[in-house]
């Protein structure tokens, strides 16, 4: 099976980053021309030219529809619109450092970034847990905290968004369905392409002070503090426009570009959990987009939507920011749920034990979601006639919880348990996430909310839920799929020490920090009572295991590319389409449609049949399965 | 099969039994100094005696599928082709329906009135307003104003009045479990009843903490808390009525004081 894109050496190593510094330039002149225009329109007003805020905004606008259009969307788009013939990307590794449609190379390209921003963001955690060693603060002052704090709450919040959706979404949605490609390639392109703004303002909010008010923003604060939270702002509605674009893509595709006998019963359980979370991508992210918005008119406009002296509300912005944000913490773990499930059957081997009420649980959690948001915020103040409902809809979302739970069990339960290091991490997502589900039951209570509520038990339950179960079953498809993106295998026993290290340095960093916040402890501080410094060394210190858990992961990785063994086509032996197809799959995934005629789990069903058969396709020894 | 349901049934109860006993005997709650407080401990106490089951049946899962059969070779056989379209999934939804709604009735739905009821007629009225990176705390029965310590009689009644100057704050007071935010703009009200004696020198939780982030001095924005006999409260009362005629604060030395006052700044 040859590889188109290793057919053609790269010209030049140099030629990689034309794209890129075009992007740059172009995206510079963009920004210098929206800052002339505020110039000029303020000149006119007699007022002065350069109005920090006000002119970072309109440059920021108009420079990153240069970038864009720098970096490839001209040259591979814009140039039909006015009828010239669009040129091609290049091929080889330059390509992924460019303008590229193949959602094969887009998945990979959105896996490195959201895996480099989430070791950075981890280097901040590591920071934040050196700090709290003393009551006192042991390494930085409390604004430096406060910033370092917000800044890996919300790189960590856009790694949850968009690593497994944006990295196995892209790479793998396709194949699972049988199709070709997305149904939008250059969407998909573009919404990739808008994510580095995103991390450069993030990474430079420093220059104009940074922002010192965590990834909620809460309002008058928002609005008082350092131009850093314009930048926040701007990141926030430009990676709001990615996020909603990719769910666009995601819809469509799956409603509309499945394979022959690919029907809503076959889909693949990721699948599944891929098509809900891009529901509520499509649905809520606008919610915050708005809420940014309405912060920067707020900031440069003299709006007042916020400001409680002027009429303002400050917990309307609460409102609006967590009408998204809830449904949010589903787009961050369903797909992790829903990838987990996926390992624990083809490592059970066992079908997927009730795969239509895991389905039911997935979608119900999507209904429901919109409906429970103020429980963030039972102590904020709002009415209190608002607390009942909230605390209804919000313990009813553990029923459809918990049938993902059922499917889980009852794939597990008598299975042939196939001990490799994805499924590991599969059983790990299960034992974490219970956590992080049965705490989560205190702070839906509104009676202990109020004692709970912005204490280190809200930190650690929502890192049981994110780390416990969304990167976990991150890591775990990492090396579920690294085979099939590589197409070698990566070093077993190092990936299970990983796992070792990380479960255990996971659970003991986040475990007493429930004890932490039933004793006093509120979160984002950056010093405590004396009392509590035992407790946060031994916290502090297992942080500094888990952290280095991640060492071991890269080099795993790092030298299983290049030197891992040749994986072949299906090294877990698994039924879904994509083990179906060489490794890497070739560009068109296919060589000819597949047909697929059964349920992708079926496995020790008598009679079954396959779940799909790759019509001349190489290894057509594996598709009687 | 069945055998391994009885067994996997057996590693359920045992564990079960094994985290009930410690929910019940190993203290890791925190110390209520006041009654709504108590209540609140008591609503989490139930939350776990729920939750422990729960977490052992799955934990009892996870552990007896891996230790039934578990291999690091490809296996040499699939396993049962259980597919769970019968009635296990029904019955399973309708349980844990039933014990969803349970817990949200009690102590959930139930508990709520108490929590965050006011008290009508309060023994004592304090007026609470935070300010970056200070709090101020007024009781105006007793003509004590924008004091930075906040000194209750034990087992009265309170009523706080609560609101901010700048930008949200949280009024927390760890030992008495209670909280509510400071809005600029708006009034929000707790009302508790204070059961034992205390100090923030004694008790580090008899603290009001600002929990909401507020910016640079949020994690420092705290001031102390004691509760004291009616005697001791009526001569602290006093002692601070003398102080206000002495220096009347001006808003200048109120700024000043946020800056240097609250606790070991």
């Amino acid at each position: 099976m040859t590889h188109t894109a290793e057919r053609e050496a790269p010209a030049s190593a140099w030629s990689a980053l034309v794209p890129l510094a075009r992007g740059v330039l172009w995206g510079l002149a963009g920004f210098g021309l929206g800052v002339a225009l505020i110039a000029v329109l303020r000149a006119g007003a007699g007022r002065s030219a350069w109005s920090l805020e006000l002119s970072i905004t309109f440059g920021y606008a108009l420079g990153i529809v240069g970038w864009l259009f720098g970096v490839g969307v001209w040259e591979r788009w814009g140039r039909e619109w006015f009828g010239l013939s669009t040129k091609e990307g290049p091929t080889g590794w330059q390509r992924y450092f460019a303008f590229t449609l193949d959602h094969k190379v887009i998945g990979i390209q959105y896996l490195a970034t959201f895996l480099l921003l989430f070791l950075l963001a981890g280097l901040f955690a590591v920071l934040i847990r050196a700090q709290l060693l003393s009551p006192e603060g042991a390494v930085m002052g409390e604004g430096t905290y406060n910033q370092v704090m917000s800044l890996h709450g919300i790189i960590m919040v856009a790694v949850a968004v968009a690593s497994i959706i944006g990295g196995f979404g892209n790479y793998f949605v396709p194949i699972l369905i049988g199709a070709e490609d997305v149904a939008f390639p250059r969407v998909n392109a573009l919404s990739f392409w808008l994510v580095p703004p995103v991390a450069v303002l993030l990474l430079t909010a420093q220059a104009v002070g940074g922002w010192d008010s965590g990834w909620t923003a809460y309002p008058p604060l928002s609005l008082q503090n350092a131009s850093g939270q314009l930048f926040f702002s701007l990141a926030i509605i430009t990676f709001g426009l990615s996020s909603i674009l990719g769910g666009l893509n995601f819809l469509t595709t799956i409603i509309y570009m499945r394979a022959p006998g690919m029907t809503w019963g076959r889909l693949p359980i990721f699948v599944w959990s891929m098509f809900s979370a891009a529901i509520l991508a499509l649905l809520f992210t606008q919610f915050f987009a708005a809420a940014m918005l309405m912060l920067i008119l707020d900031r440069i406009a003299d709006t007042s939507f916020f400001k409680a002296a002027e009429g303002g509300e400050p917990i309307l912005y609460q409102h609006i920011f967590w009408f998204y944000s809830h449904p949010a913490v589903y787009i961050f773990v369903l797909p992790g749920l829903g990838l987990t499930l996926e390992i624990l059957a083809h490592f059970s081997r066992k079908p997927l034990f009730a795969y239509r009420w895991a389905v039911g649980g997935f979608l119900g959690i999507v209904g429901l979601s919109a409906i429970v948001w103020a429980h963030h915020m039972f102590v904020s103040g709002m009415d209190k006639r608002l607390i009942a409902p909230f605390l209804v809809t919000t313990e009813i979302i553990s029923v459809p919880t918990g049938l993902i739970f059922l499917s889980a069990l009852g794939t597990l339960w008598m299975g042939r348990l196939w001990i490799r290091t994805p499924m590991l991490f599969a059983m790990g997502v299960v034992f974490n996430f219970l956590i992080g589900g049965v705490t989560g039951i205190f702070l839906a209570d509104a009676p202990t909310d109020v004692n709970l509520s912005d204490t280190y038990f809200v930190v650690a339950h929502f890192h049981y839920t994110i780390i416990g179960a969304e990167i976990f079953a991150l890591m775990g498809g990492i090396y579920y799929w690294f085979p099939k993106m590589t197409g070698r295998m990566y070093d077993e026993r190092l990936g299970q020490l990983h796992f070792w290290l990380m479960f255990l340095g996971f659970n003991l960093t986040f475990l007493p920090m429930f004890w932490l916040g039933l004793h006093g402890m509120n979160r984002r501080i950056a010093t405590y009572t004396p009392d509590l410094q035992g407790v946060n060394i031994f916290v502090s210190v297992m942080g500094f295991i888990l952290a280095a858990s991640f060492l071991i992961f890269v080099f795993n990785l790092l030298r299983s590319l290049v030197w891992g063994a040749q994986a072949g086509a299906d090294p877990w032996r698994a039924r879904t389409l994509e083990w179906q197809v060489s490794s890497p799959p070739p560009v068109e995934n296919f060589p000819a449609p597949p047909v697929v005629s059964g349920h992708p789990y079926d496995y020790g069903v008598p009679g079954a049949p396959a779940h799909g058969v790759v019509g001349m396709a190489g290894g057509s020894d594996e598709v009687s399965r | 099969m069945k055998r391994d349901l009885v067994a996997a049934g057996a590693l359920w109860l045992i564990l079960t039994a094994i985290g009930e006993l410690l929910a019940v005997f190993v203290d890791f709650y925190p110390l209520a100094k006041a009654d709504k407080g108590e209540d609140i401990e008591h609503a989490f106490r139930v939350l776990v005696y729920f939750a422990v089951p729960v977490f052992t049946m799955v934990v009892a899962v996870l552990v007896y599928s891996f230790l039934r059969q578990h291999t690091t070779e490809f296996p040499t056989d699939d396993g049962p082709p259980l597919q769970g379209r019968g009635s296990i999934p029904l019955a399973w939804f309708v349980i844990t329906s039933a014990l969803t709604l349970a817990i949200a009735i009690y102590p959930g739905l139930v508990s709520i009135p108490n929590i965050f009821g006011d008290e009508p007629n309060p023994d004592l009225v304090v007026e609470v307003e935070g300010m970056q990176w200070t709090w101020f705390v007024s009781y105006p029965q007793h003509d004590v104003a924008r004091v930075s310590e906040l000194v209750l009689p034990v087992d009265r009644t309170v009523r706080f009045n609560i609101t901010s100057r700048d930008v949200l704050h949280s009024f927390w007071i760890p030992g008495f479990l209670m909280k509510i935010d400071a809005v600029p703009g708006r009034t929000t009200t707790i009302s508790l009843k204070p059961t034992k004696t205390g100090s923030y020198q004694t008790d580090p939780n008899l603290r009001v903490q600002c929990a909401e982030l507020c910016g640079l001095f949020h994690s420092k924005m705290r001031i102390p808390v004691s509760v004291v006999s009616d005697e001791e409260f009526a001569a602290w009362l006093e002692e601070q009525a003398g102080a206000a005629d002495a220096a009347p604060l001006s808003e200048e030395t109120e700024a000043a004081d946020a800056l240097s006052g609250g606790i070991e700044r």
